[in-house]
């Protein structure tokens, strides 16, 4: 470590905090989630049990929450903002909030791992390593979604029965026991995407490449893109809703806006942004 | 009821020092092999609860998303707690020259390595890919990766074998000259043993400056390193952002509750020991009397600490931890929580009782209580927070499967091998300390006696002669 | 010539494309369709070696076989596997997007419990038999040397369409046999039958994204509706600014209901009265014109005054008054009635008067808008009913048939308990069910011929619900893989070979169904292949994954009819309801052999792999139980034993019950998981059309005494205080999108 690394590396930290950004990264991935278009019908967690191999656990292990589900549904029936909870009934529906994992850019999993296992890529996601992994969970514990998932069994046994086990996806591994994992923002189409666009030489496209959750969401409540590509369509809706990574608050100039990351206040950075639900009152 | 008030009968000739502690480690008597039995079969438990674990997965444990940790973590803790005893009787008790611990601190510090040895089993047993825990050592590789050395888990790791190393070492260091003895008056197999381990220890002067100067490098060595390990420990818990864990006391409150937990188990293997092995001219009321109040002492700061603990969550602004801490008091793990503060805080005071401190029977079954009261807290530190953390959605009370309570079960058998299997090959009392405290005793009585005073001994080369040596003719000077 | 004529005729009846002539346009075709890793033209799997490029996904289109939406699909193959299902993102009705359903065909394509091996029974025991074996003891029952006689002699089974429908007619001429039956649990026999009566087109397209306001009356459009996808699609539309409101009014909360701005509880059976409580306060209090009505009509709206409305259906004359309100102020508007509406005695009164609020508010036109003619019937959705199957019992009862095939519905688990479907059915001599699975029905069949499963047989499918209004999509469901067994047949090739059993002349010259199809591609009208060669035609259609089609333009009318809905009526004995309510996942049963759908939380009590049954808290305090509790649901038919979930979307005197699980069969994952709760359902049919009444049952419910807890999905319901779902009011949205911003 050389004093100009060390002073490098000052730089840049310094420039992160006040432009509240994290400007060398090549890409940030990340996700806009319109909470009053998404109507909670599954089919984005479905999505990601066929693209990412997701162990089906089974009724006995899904009781002691031991399920694999990387993105869930999850669904809340009071509305702390509408308040009167006391209601006879559920007069304004459910809440429903797509889970996955944030990605977030000063990630609380990351530090903790022992091993290194699960890291920040350059493309600003939050890669976990299954093959360095061993299992300390640490990871999971320190992460305040808890959206991380463990393989307490080796589950591929139970599975997929043949011929279940020929729909796997090749382009990433199916997990054995004793090893964390999560949504990765489906990295194996970035990957693919990526390695199409340093093949003819040009820059990533938004829009070739995307989730499965988002590819499949009926209503396109789910956005995915590079928000480190201005013209994107998530960085876009993140600068039209005014929220900015690097904060702890989100200040906008218009207080009324929609747009807020889940627990932004930790300091954890998600790259998912979240519009309110709306309902008519 | 009468109590010896000395801590030490200063007439006890060396002599019959040497022949209690050999005796002590010859010809077990059937409640040994009986008690060597039932370690086995508590450590079979274990070993097959881990096996099953091992071949099946984590998910037998019960563990679940949210609890990735429970009592594995916990009884971990419990144990390097359970290792500070050692070093606080030997290490800081020699420094400040409290020569009371004498007669007790050789079995302490044993508790302390062979806790050591059962909670460094934890980590083991609690990781998903058990075959690939050597990857938190850093070790070159050709493909140049290493452990994070963020992680608290790989200063844990660090941690734990430094503390492992150098208090298996002092125990041995410690053990020199008595080891000699030993050598001196057995046979057979033991003779080889001990002619090896003893290092060819005469008594002579150049060996004893060497052996004192190194003793006491090693004492100065381990007291910061003690408080580290567990302040260590404690970042585990204190280094993420999880409500409970995230607790600036931590290092303070761990190290306070580990010697806590120390000084009871100190007391219940006390009165075993003096129990089945006749120690009573050695391990007297006295010296459990001071034991206790060192132990009620540590209670009182490990209380004062727990409730620093609850007025900063309770006059903060963090509205998820003061739920938590709400939900400890009055929620799904509210009876272990205040069993924890029961056993914790208040049974202690029976400790302030000179009648209650000297009998022993209440004394066993009240260091029990006490070291339940700190694996409670233990628990309730580790889990209540994986339960009831940020996220609702994923709140959830799970109740450990007998897996997990088996390898915990089993822990204590596996410690309790250890310690039995010690307590037989190696002197459980420090003969050669306990010579030297009964030689002071004498001096200071004689000094006492005669009003103008004989020359006190002075710390020189004279007084070294006139220091009981485990060499040569043992129990000559007494003879 | 005009022998001629009559020829080609015919032949395009024999293809498909027979009908009431054709006012055809031509489509573009597309030369490319993008691959995962740059530009290919692909065609089809038949010719795999060319474009099996190990490592490299290869997206073939075809059509989603899941419901009978008919949704267009991309699959993606990699060395030979069909890995996932995307959505066809030209594909008028999904436009690119899948429901969960969707995403699971691969487990109903490779699920480890599909048959392999046709079955027969022998004495007692269904046994493995060779195909020569199976297809000679059909031709020994109904072949051509057979004497079976015609009439008696039905076939039974879901909704169906395209060229595998023309040529199951074209079997059932053959055999001389009218007995078509086409059964769907969930259906919207009800709704078509009124809109066909009241506006002229049972299916018309429904446009909320036009609408400022949303009142449906019970109809999950996001779930299980008759094109899910299609309407959420819409509904996403409908949510982005200007943001429609949206009103539900049902006795249990549906999909579609957890997403209402405002949820409305009600007794089912009044919503009918409901509705003309809504007219009557419109055109009384808020100035509508009914004078365009007939004196009858206008007569029965006056019969319904608020205050008489208030109280049969229990809501407040207040909230009728601020619905209807709603319903002036935010115009156009959309109403639609739904499964608990329709599945009454008088269902079809009151979805009449449903219908009838549309045509008070203007909303003919606007937001419902004529689906257009499709110009080849033969090849239109054959959409199902229950009403097919109370019929079908009923026939079976009278002993009518001698071999009565099934495919692709389960009636025995589906009918109710009292329709004796499984004892008459032993009475017939021959069932065939053509299935992919051993489900109830195959179970009790004589033979069991195992299907390919739709992600290997070919197929065409004309949707019934979504598109244009201009052009409807013969959508192409071809082969994404080579078949998983030898031992497994395409429905179509097996309709041909019985064809060709019965020596249908026309067909003996089509090797198999692919034949087919290619010959009913060629011979397609020019107008629709737009002048393209036969064989651009045909890969262009493969590549788009459907054939467009020009629609008859059609008009709506306004044929408002006086309903009038019979008053509620409490049942002392049996005072609670129950909701058989149809969910997105388990559907009517069928995907419950899916292991992903099994594990997917429902949406609403994210409940996984068991049955639940949903009540109000209060209810719930009466009876003494708690989330997870066990309770008896007995309605005269039977009872059922269900854990309990409690929550505040449901209406107090309603028990609901979700259908889906309780399978007797249908393999491992299916097999003994839930109850099913259409088994009790009581002996009550729509008094118009006949239907099978399916919320019209009258339930006792009793704590049985077991605790016991649910296996669900997240452990709290509330967010405690944390910003997690953050929620504005519309009127802050308006302020800060409004009507220009459009969002995502």
């Amino acid at each position: 470590m050389s004093l100009s690394n060390l002073l490098n590396d000052w730089t840049r930290y310094r420039q992160g905090i006040e432009e509240g950004g994290f400007h060398d990264y090549e890409h940030i991935f990340g996700m806009a989630i319109d909470l009053n278009k998404c109507i909670g019908c599954n089919a984005c967690s479905i999505a990601c049990y066929a693209e990412n191999n997701l162990a089906v656990v089974g009724e006995e292990k899904f009781a002691k929450d031991q399920g694999m589900h990387w993105l869930r549904i999850e669904r809340y029936w009071d509305e702390p903002d509408l308040g009167a909870d006391d209601q006879e009934f559920q007069e304004h529906g459910a809440s429903f909030l797509p889970m996955m994992c944030q990605q977030c850019n000063a990630a609380t999993c990351e530090p903790v791992c022992p091993v290194a296992a699960t890291y920040h890529t350059p493309d600003g996601l939050n890669a976990q390593v299954y093959n360095r992994c061993i299992g300390s969970r640490y990871c999971s514990n320190n992460c305040p979604y808890r959206l991380r998932y463990f393989n307490f069994y080796s589950y591929y046994e139970t599975s997929w029965p043949a011929p279940l086990d020929q729909q796997l996806n090749p382009d990433l591994s199916v997990r054995d026991k004793g090893v964390m994992e999560k949504c990765t923002f489906c990295i194996q189409r970035i990957r693919v995407a990526k390695d199409t666009a340093q093949r003819e030489e040009r820059e990533l496209v938004d829009g070739e490449f995307t989730t499965a959750c988002a590819q499949t969401c009926p209503t396109s409540a789910i956005q995915f893109g590079d928000l480190q590509d201005p013209n994107s369509k998530v960085s876009q809706l993140w600068k039209q809703y005014q929220v900015k990574l690097g904060t702890t608050e989100q200040s906008k100039q218009n207080k009324e806006l929609r747009g807020y990351r889940v627990f932004e206040s930790l300091n954890t950075e998600p790259c998912v942004m979240y519009l309110d639900r709306v309902r008519e009152v | 009821m009468h109590i010896n008030e000395k801590d030490i009968d200063e007439n006890i000739k060396w002599a019959e020092i040497n022949k209690d502690v050999l005796k002590s480690m010859e010809n077990p008597r059937p409640a040994y092999w009986v008690a060597i039995g039932l370690c086995l079969a508590m450590l079979s438990v274990a070993v097959v609860a881990e096996i099953y674990q091992y071949q099946t997965g984590m998910g037998v444990t019960n563990l679940n998303n949210p609890h990735m940790w429970d009592l594995y973590i916990a009884t971990f803790i419990f144990w390097i707690g359970m290792s500070h005893s050692g070093t606080l009787l030997s290490a800081i008790l020699h420094i400040i020259h409290a020569d009371w611990r004498k007669p007790i601190y050789r079995f302490a510090e044993a508790m302390t390595t062979f806790s050591l040895m059962t909670a460094g089993l934890f980590p083991m047993i609690h990781l998903g890919r058990v075959w690939n825990m050597y990857w938190v050592i850093p070790y070159v590789t050709d493909r140049g990766i290493w452990p994070n050395f963020r992680s608290p888990l790989v200063w844990d790791a660090f941690a734990i074998t430094t503390y492992l190393t150098s208090s298996a070492l002092f125990l041995f260091i410690g053990m020199i000259p008595d080891l000699a003895i030993c050598r001196d008056n057995a046979k057979g197999w033991r003779k080889k043993l001990y002619t090896v381990l003893s290092m060819g220890w005469r008594g002579d002067d150049r060996q004893w400056r060497n052996f004192r100067k190194t003793y006491m490098l090693m004492a100065c060595f381990l007291i910061p390193l003690a408080v580290s390990v567990h302040s260590i420990v404690s970042s585990d818990f204190a280094m993420s952002i999880m409500p409970g864990w995230h607790v600036t006391s931590f290092p303070p409150y761990f190290v306070a509750g580990a010697l806590y937990s120390g000084c009871a188990a100190i007391i219940t293997l006390f009165i075993l020991l003096r129990y089945f092995f006749y120690f009573e001219k050695y391990m007297t009321i006295a010296i459990m009397e001071k034991i206790c109040k060192l132990t009620f002492a540590i209670a009182m700061v490990w209380t004062y600490l727990n409730l620093i603990e609850f007025a900063s969550i309770w006059y903060g602004h963090d509205m998820v931890s003061k739920e938590l801490l709400i939900s400890k008091f009055t929620g799904p793990y509210s009876f272990w929580f205040w069993l924890m503060l029961f056993c914790g805080s208040v049974v202690p005071f029976m400790l302030a009782f000179k009648k209650y401190r000297c009998h022993m029977p209440t004394m066993f079954v009240v260091s029990l209580v006490l070291n339940l009261g700190m694996w409670l807290e233990r628990w309730m530190i580790v889990t209540p927070t994986l339960s009831l953390s940020y996220h609702p959605f994923q709140w959830d009370v799970m109740w450990p499967s007998v897996v997990q309570w088996g390898i915990v079960f089993g822990s204590f058998g596996w410690f309790g091998l250890l310690f039995l299997t010690f307590v037989k090959i190696f002197p459980s009392v420090s003969m050669y300390e306990v010579k030297e405290m009964v030689y002071h005793r004498k001096r200071e009585a004689g000094s006492a006696a005669s009003e103008e005073g004989s020359a006190a001994p002075v710390k020189n080369e004279e007084g070294n002669k006139a220091t009981p040596s485990g060499s040569g003719t043992p129990g000559l000077e007494g003879a | 010539m005009s022998g001629h004529e009559i020829k080609r005729r015919d032949f395009l009846k024999v293809m498909g494309w027979g009908g009431v002539g054709a006012t055809l346009a031509g489509c573009d075709m597309p030369t490319t369709v993008t691959l995962e890793e740059g530009k290919e033209e692909v065609v089809s799997y038949m010719s795999p070696e060319e474009f099996v490029i190990p490592g490299i996904g290869i997206y073939y289109a075809s059509t989603c076989q899941q419901c009978s939406a008919g949704c267009g699909i991309y699959g993606r193959v990699r060395e030979g596997r069909v890995l996932k299902l995307e959505g066809n993102p030209a594909s008028q009705i999904n436009g690119g997007k899948l429901c969960q359903m969707g995403q699971a065909g691969v487990q109903t394509h490779y699920n480890p419990d599909r048959i392999t091996k046709p079955m027969l029974r022998k004495g007692k025991e269904l046994v493995e038999v060779s195909w020569d074996e199976a297809m000679a003891e059909l031709d020994k029952r109904v072949g051509k040397s057979s004497s079976v006689d015609g009439q008696r002699v039905a076939w039974f089974s879901g909704s169906m369409s395209g060229h595998q429908s023309v040529l199951l007619d074209a079997y059932l001429e053959s055999v001389g046999s009218k007995s078509h039956f086409v059964y769907e649990a969930i259906n919207s026999a009800v709704s078509r039958a009124v809109n066909a009566e009241m506006l002229g087109d049972a299916t018309p397209h429904y446009r909320f994204d036009k609408a400022a306001l949303l009142l449906s009356f019970g109809a999950d459009l996001l779930g299980a509706s008759s094109s899910p996808v299609h309407y959420s699609t819409q509904y996403g539309e409908f949510r982005s600014a200007p943001r429609g409101m949206h009103v539900q009014i049902e006795p249990s909360m549906s999909l579609t209901g957890a997403n209402a701005d405002l949820w409305q509880p009600v007794i089912p059976g009044t919503e009918g009265v409901l509705a003309y409580g809504l007219i009557n306060m419109l055109v009384n209090k808020m100035g509508y014109d009914a004078s365009g009505l007939s004196l009858e009509v206008r007569g029965l709206i006056g019969k319904y005054d608020p205050a008489y409305a208030a109280k049969v259906t229990g809501i407040s004359e207040e909230r009728i008054e601020k619905i209807a309100g709603l319903l002036k102020s935010k115009s156009p508007s959309l109403v639609l009635a739904g499964t608990s509406t329709e599945g009454q005695r008088d269902g079809y009164n009151a979805t009449a008067a449903v219908t009838l609020l549309n045509v008070i508010l203007g909303n003919v036109g606007k937001t419902i808008e004529s689906s257009g003619t499709f110009p080849f019937p033969q090849m239109a959705a054959k959409a199902g009913s229950s009403r097919d199957l109370l019929s079908f019992a009923s026939a079976l009862g009278k002993k009518q048939y001698d071999v009565v095939f099934f495919h692709g519905t389960n009636p025995v688990h589906t009918a109710p308990n009292y329709l004796g479907l499984v004892d008459n059915l032993a009475d017939v001599p021959f069932k065939v069910t053509l299935s992919m699975f051993l489900d109830e029905t195959a179970a009790v069949s004589d033979l069991v011929l195992p299907l390919l499963s739709s992600l290997e047989d070919w197929g065409t499918h004309v949707a019934d619900v979504g598109g244009s209004t201009q052009t409807t999509d013969v959508t192409i469901q071809q082969p994404l893989m080579k078949q998983l067994y030898d031992d497994t047949r395409g429905f179509g090739d097996i309709v041909l070979s019985l064809l060709k059993a019965r020596g249908v002349e026309e067909y003996t010259g089509f090797d198999d169904y692919y034949a087919y199809l290619r010959d009913a591609f060629s011979s397609t009208p020019e107008a629709i292949t737009g002048g393209l060669g036969t064989k651009a035609f045909w890969q262009g259609s493969l590549q788009k994954g459907a054939v467009s089609i020009q629609l008859d333009k059609g008009a709506l009318q306004s044929n408002p009819f006086a309903s009038e809905v019979s008053e509620h009526k409490a049942d002392p004995s049996y005072p609670m309801h129950l909701a058989p309510s149809a969910r997105l996942g388990m559907w009517d049963g069928r995907h419950a052999n899916i292991p992903w759908l099994q594990e997917a939380p429902d949406q609403i009590s994210k409940v996984v792999w068991e049955s639940w049954a949903e009540i109000h808290p209060s209810t719930a305090a009466k009876m003494g139980v708690t989330n997870g509790d066990m309770i008896k649901v007995e309605s005269r038919q039977g009872a059922i034993k269900v854990k309990v979930y409690v929550h505040r979307g449901v209406h107090p005197n309603v028990v609901a019950v979700p259908m889906g699980r309780g399978h007797e069969q249908y393999g491992r994952y299916a097999k003994g998981r839930g109850v099913n709760p259409l088994k009790i359902l009581s002996q009550v049919t729509e008094n118009k059309t006949g239907e099978l009444a399916l919320y019209g049952t009258r339930v006792k419910v009793s704590n049985a005494s077991d605790k016991g807890t649910l296996i669900h999905m997240g452990d709290s319901e509330s967010q405690v205080g944390r910003k997690l779902v953050s929620t504005v009011t519309a009127e802050v949205f308006k302020n800060t999108e409004g009507g220009g911003n459009s969002v995502a």
